[in-house]
């Protein structure tokens, strides 16, 4: 089988029912895709497979023969992050940053597909993405910045301005 | 400060969002071997065969590891702090949770390991199971476990109860214009991090160890890890510190030891990740909390003094219990400040998994109780939710329940927060309550006696 993935040409020797991310965690060393629950519950192992959004631990790796797969390895570099990508750094979006790969390549697929900056929408968009670090705000708001057309400063964060504290006497100091 | 009150971006954000970030399961090393686990299919039964000679003679399978392969087999996780262990590293002729580690197989890939488990064979002898932490009293019940009886039983001054005593409890309960009692359970909860447990183990050519670990307590591990292996720390090399979530659930080494002893035995580099359907089968989960609280009040809303029973469901073993009771009854009086009080905690086995930490060990069931009550309280009362709270919560110097003086309690502040948060309004007399030492109207008799010096931690 022949797949693309990340714009290189790849042959597969794997069984033909390998799951996807079998193949390419274990046989191409692609290990952005996780095994969060290998059952399509997490959407840890979400990839690109010709533009669309997949869950490869459901996907036999036969069924997508001469497809082009994108993980987050394809969307952008340390040198040169995608949009996506800065906007979860600039949102705090990553804790522990399991989760974080799928959601990207989902997340880009949402704003590359015109998805609007409404946090219903992008919810929706982004259902069954599981994150048990964030409690999600962060996600929502680095999605919601990125199809606002925002642009992200890296080197710092965004801050909360709903945040409401009461100043305690003395602490200024 | 550069730093303090400044926002600054995740040191490992680029990692994190390239995929670069490189977790237990990302490490590759040549000539990795897989692991697969067999687990015990029943809460409660003695093993009365265990034969692994089939399953160590398919072909793929470089090591079976049993209890017999494990110098030291009873390890605690409390060990260092003086309390017996109780818990095999894998079970020799009891299992006492479904899901109990028998055994663990490495082999050429996960699919052999998992077929190799399937070909050890057990047989097991039922026995009946105890799943209520309230039926473990009952002089019937069937013992769960075999160091400490069915409850935890070897507290300081030879007592199977941690207690505290404080003040007159008898006293409060004469003087109290109102009674309110209230029973509280709260259910085991899973942490569920997206990375299940997960372990490479290397055998280095030196005969030292490299264990890549998704611990959340590096030196803890370390420290089960040699005692299990009775080896010096010098012989063993972890490497961690990217964990895939934790939420206390990654403080127990579940993974380590038997990825590391199952290296030892084939000789190879072997990983064990674990299914998620393994994950919420048998790894540590925040346990249940059984909760009764009586509390002595006066009808202008002081809390005299609270009388409290726990039990806390702490699963077959004990690992951390102890301690998170011990915690608990610091805590019992919330972030309120109660002179008189009277509390009785139990750690009671039951076969189910051993719990653990999770976000508040000890804690975050009791403030659900704490926090319910104090709402039926003041309906009760009468009186608004929050000025019931904010007379009574703690100020400076005023002390908990192991007799701590509290130097910066923020419980006026928080309390203030959340009103404004929610848009609720305060009047100004709570609006101008601070957490400073009481005195005047906010220094009833009842608390005078309490008040500590500061200092304490
Ligand atoms: S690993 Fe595919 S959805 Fe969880
Ligand atoms: S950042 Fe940890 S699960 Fe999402």
């Amino acid at each position: 089988m022949e797949l693309t993935v990340n714009s290189v040409a790849r042959t597969v020797q794997s069984p033909p029912l390998s799951s996807l991310l079998t193949v390419l965690r274990e046989e191409l060393d692609i290990t952005s895709p996780k095994a969060g629950c290998e059952s399509g519950g997490c959407g840890a192992c979400t990839v690109l497979v010709d533009g669309q959004p997949r869950r490869s631990c459901l996907t036999a790796v036969c069924a997508v023969d001469g497809a082009e797969v994108t993980t987050v390895e394809g969307l952008g570099t340390p040198e040169d992050l995608s949009r996506v990508q800065q906007a979860f750094i600039h949102h705090y979006a990553a804790q522990c940053g399991f989760c974080t790969d799928g959601l990207i390549v989902a997340a880009t697929a949402y704003v590359g597909g015109g998805g609007s900056a409404d946090t219903g929408d992008i919810g929706e968009a982004l259902a069954g993405h599981y994150c048990r670090c964030t409690g999600y705000v962060k996600i929502l708001e680095a999605v919601a910045a990125v199809a606002r057309g925002d642009t992200f400063d890296t080197a710092s964060t965004a801050s909360s301005a709903n945040n409401t504290y009461v100043t305690i006497a003395g602490a200024e100091s | 400060m550069k730093v303090v009150g400044a926002r600054l971006p995740r040191y490992d954000g680029v990692g994190h969002v390239t995929g670069r970030t490189t977790y237990v399961d990302d490490v590759r090393v040549p000539g990795m071997l897989h692991a697969a686990a067999l687990r015990s299919v029943h809460h409660n039964a003695r093993i009365t065969r265990l034969d692994t000679g089939a399953a160590a003679a398919m072909a793929g399978v470089h090591a079976v590891v049993t209890h017999a392969d494990v110098p030291l087999l009873v390890y605690g996780h409390l060990s260092g702090a003086g309390i017996p262990g109780d818990e095999p590293l894998l079970a020799k002729d009891h299992v006492r949770y479904r899901g109990q580690p028998i055994a663990l197989v490495a082999a050429d890939t996960v699919d052999i390991a998992r077929a190799a488990c399937a070909a050890i064979e057990v047989d097991y002898e039922e026995l009946p199971a105890l799943f209520d932490v309230r039926l473990g009293f009952d002089g019937d019940a069937p013992v769960i476990n075999d160091t400490f009886g069915n409850w935890y039983d070897q507290y300081e001054g030879n007592l199977d109860v941690r207690q505290i005593r404080k003040g007159d409890i008898d006293a409060a309960m004469d003087a109290a214009d109102l009674i309110v009692s209230g029973v509280y359970r709260t259910q085991s909860v899973e942490q569920v991090p997206l990375e299940t447990q997960v372990c490479v183990a290397i055998p280095e050519p030196d005969g030292r160890l490299t264990i890549h670990t998704c611990t959340q307590a590096m030196y803890f591990s370390l420290g089960v890890v040699c005692s299990h292996l009775q080896l010096p720390m010098s012989q063993v090399k972890m490497v961690g510190g990217t964990v895939g979530g934790g939420f206390g659930g990654k403080v127990d080494t579940a993974s380590d030891t038997l990825t590391a002893l199952a290296a030892q035995k084939s000789g190879q580099p072997v990983k064990w990740r674990w299914t998620r359907e393994e994950e919420m089968l048998a790894s540590g989960n925040r346990g249940p909390w059984h909760m009764e609280i009586i509390d002595a009040v006066t009808s202008d809303g002081w809390i005299l003094g609270r009388k409290m029973l726990t039990i806390h469901d702490a699963g077959a073993y004990g690992r951390f219990s102890v301690y998170g009771l011990t915690k608990h009854s610091f805590h019992h009086t919330g972030a309120y400040s109660i002179p008189n009080l009277h509390f009785d905690g139990y750690v009671v086995f039951t076969n189910k998994i051993p719990t653990t930490a999770m976000r508040g060990y000890g804690v975050t069931g009791l403030s659900t109780a704490i926090e319910v009550h104090a709402e039926r309280v003041a309906k009760e009362l009468g009186m608004d939710p929050y000025e019931f709270r904010l007379k009574n919560a703690n100020r400076v110097n005023d002390t908990s329940p192991n007799r701590i003086a509290y130097e910066d309690p923020s419980t006026v502040e928080v309390l203030q927060s959340l009103a404004a948060a929610t848009g609720v309004e305060l009047g100004d007399g709570l609006r101008a309550m601070t957490r400073e030492q009481r005195s005047g109207d906010m220094l009833p008799d009842h608390l005078v006696a309490q008040i500590g010096s500061g200092g304490g931690h």
